[in-house]
């Protein structure tokens, strides 16, 4: 330190308070990542091996938590409900978000910026106001079914406070976070391949399987990530358009640091969830060859 | 025209972009093994022409045939034919292997085909070894000879290269430059090489199209368009020139006699001209030569003859730049090997040339 001193006497600032210029800049993410992120799931995973009793936490380690959840039927419900709910939310994501994306960075030409704000639109209100507005397009009173009984038709029972319902209100709200991950990574992705993959004998069908989806995928298995994870921890929407026999892990979860007040459990069900993100997280990661996905690092 | 049959032949394309004509009317035959380049400067169409032959563009009008078959409305990937660019576009998530046997797979070629001609075009362009990297693993040189290689692999009826030299350095494109030239004449494989490089074009090619605003300038074998040219922009853009302009003072068959500026010329020319036009007169750096004044000179007839002063001598390696000051105020380059001359900046020269060096053309504002 002494040494260090008197190395940089300049500028008349003394040695010991100067701080590394690295430091400032990544010290403000760390203290955040360790205020918001860290110390919440350290603080879950503690509570989940205490105990409640009467709405209040008592330290007093123990498993049965972990236990209640394994013996209980209805929680491996909830959560297989959960997953297979945002598994079917993310396939048709997926599906309907690539052709919209692709038209959008192939042919949005000038007005390509505009098209991707407008993905953007439905973050201008809350997530309950637009559930709420599902909920009036859907539902038995709603849009659909009102029209149809005008015109004598049977309402569809599909819609109205069902899983059908709940996925369909996932698929809304999850939908601009798969195109926005696949238009990012399509417009950094060089169309002229596709030109060389023509020309060498590849069909439109044998291009886009050989080039443009391997070429892609890391953009889109972050965006099946982005609608997988949150959709598996849904808690409001399932609650709004599922009806009785859509009770998600989610819900289950925000109910036992609501109404129940079982902290310790609703903690070890966060872990649960969190674990289970992790596992998907990294599922897909196995997914991803580095050396194939055409992040190539040092191009030219 | 090479000997042999017609691997490519156009017929009137024309191509628009808005109001731009990119391709104007082309007609053009390419024998089978005959390397044709299209040399022209950026916007000339050339790129386009080379597009609609690939089926990347749709012609306006005009019709494509490759290999006997008209191909016109048909998508590239049925046309059998190959591609190089500049810029290499090899698939980043495949192997070289991978990369070059992957128009082989298209065709739905058997396993064993594809090891024997990927044997085959791993020796030729002698990229043995390098088979597992990826292109990112490999120099610019390595990447273009990959390249190459995809687009020989499949016996395409026809090679387009576009540009595929321009981003190497300049020793890697000499040789490349001899090396694709080989691979023409031994695959016997039509190539069509775009360039905006008149030097690739004249040390490759058997044919040069010189291209401009979508229109042929001139379409003839190399050594012609050298020194043959049929315009007045064919003449500036290949090779080096000095361009007079001038009067006509006189003109007889095939040749003019020219006023440049208070000197007599007598220049070759086809087109029939007035007395009183203006002309452009265009002889190459290289046609012009030098002498120490007072040295004896040659048979007087065939010569013009100026005289001058050599304000200074810009070498250049192989040859030199002589910078002529003519004793009518204007400025003349010959170029020439130093070792043939004795002159030194500052001499009084005499500059000649034949007669019927250089070509002349009438000077269009």
């Amino acid at each position: 330190m002494t040494s260090l001193e008197i190395q940089a006497p300049e500028a008349g600032v003394p040695a010991r308070w100067k701080i590394p210029p690295q430091l400032l800049l990544i010290g403000p993410g760390i203290i955040f990542i360790i205020v918001t992120l860290l110390l919440p799931l350290l603080a879950v995973v503690v509570f989940s091996f205490w105990k409640t009793e009467s709405y209040e936490l008592f330290m007093d380690w123990n498993l049965e938590n972990y236990w209640v959840l394994f013996r209980e039927p209805a929680y491996r419900v909830f959560l297989v409900r959960s997953a297979l709910g945002a598994l079917a939310t993310s396939f048709i994501c997926l599906v309907y978000a690539w052709p919209v994306a692709y038209f959008i960075a192939r042919h949005g030409g000038r007005y390509r910026l505009l098209l991707v704000l407008l993905l953007a639109a439905p973050f201008f209100t809350g997530v309950i106001l637009r559930i709420a507005a599902l909920q009036g397009i859907l539902g038995p009173g709603g849009l659909i079914n009102m029209a149809l009984g005008m015109v004598g038709l049977q309402p569809i029972e599909a819609l109205m406070y069902t899983p059908v319902a709940a996925t369909l209100g996932h698929v809304y709200l999850f939908m601009p976070f798969m195109v926005t991950a696949i238009y990012l990574s399509l417009v950094n992705f060089d169309f002229a391949l596709l030109e060389t993959a023509k020309i060498n004998g590849a069909g439109p069908l044998r291009a886009f399987v050989e080039v443009t989806w391997p070429l892609n995928w890391i953009g889109t298995a972050i965006g099946l990530i982005l609608v997988f994870i949150p959709c598996l921890a849904s808690a409001v929407t399932p609650r709004f358009l599922g009806g009785p026999k859509s009770t998600s892990f989610g819900m289950s979860l925000s109910q036992q640091f609501g109404e129940t007040g079982t902290w310790a459990l609703g903690s070890a069900m966060s872990v649960v969830l969190f674990v289970v993100s992790c596992a998907i997280v990294l599922l897909m990661g196995f997914t991803i060859n580095p050396r194939r996905s055409g992040f190539t690092g040092g191009r030219r | 025209m090479g000997e042999g049959p017609v691997s490519l032949s156009l017929r009137g394309i024309s191509k628009r972009f808005g109001q731009v004509k990119a391709v104007d009317g082309i007609d053009l035959s390419v024998g089978q093994d005959e390397f044709l380049s299209l040399l022209g400067p950026s916007g000339s169409g050339k790129t386009t022409l080379l597009r609609i032959i690939a089926g990347l563009e749709l012609p306006d009008r005009g019709t494509v045939v490759v290999g006997g078959q008209d191909v016109t409305r048909q998508p590239p990937y049925r046309r059998k034919i190959g591609m190089v660019f500049q810029n290499f576009l090899l698939f980043p998530h495949k192997t070289v292997a991978e990369n070059i046997i992957f128009p082989l797979r298209m065709q739905r070629a058997s396993r064993e085909e594809c090891v024997e001609r990927l044997g085959w075009a791993l020796n030729l362009l002698k990229l043995k070894g390098l088979e597992a990297r990826y292109p990112n693993q490999l120099s610019g040189g390595q990447q273009q000879r990959v390249s190459l290689a995809r687009g020989l692999i499949s016996r395409p009826t026809l090679l387009l290269l576009d540009e595929p030299l321009a981003n190497l350095d300049r020793e890697l494109r000499a040789e490349m430059e001899v090396e694709i030239r080989r691979y023409q004449k031994e695959l016997r494989i039509p190539f069509i090489y775009v360039t905006h490089n008149q030097e690739e074009a004249l040390t490759m090619s058997d044919r040069i199209a010189v291209m401009r605003n979508g229109v042929f300038e001139q379409i003839a074998p190399r050594v012609e368009v050298y020194q043959k040219p049929a315009t007045a922009f064919v003449a500036s853009f290949v090779g080096q020139s000095n361009h007079l302009l001038g009067k006509v003072m006189q003109c007889a068959a095939g040749q003019l006699v020219i006023d440049w500026k208070g000197r007599e010329l007598t220049v070759p020319c086809n087109e029939t001209l007035g007395a009183g036009e203006a002309v452009r007169f265009m002889i190459k750096h290289e046609d012009v030569q030098l002498r120490a004044m007072g040295r004896a000179s040659r048979d007087q007839a065939a010569f013009n003859r100026l005289k001058g002063k050599l304000r200074d001598i810009i070498f250049k390696g192989q040859t030199a730049n002589f910078i002529l000051e003519i004793d009518n105020g204007c400025e003349l380059i010959a170029s020439g090997s130093l070792r043939d001359t004795d002159v030194r900046a500052g001499d009084s020269v005499l500059v000649e040339w034949p007669q019927t060096a250089g070509v002349c053309f009438r000077d269009k504002p």
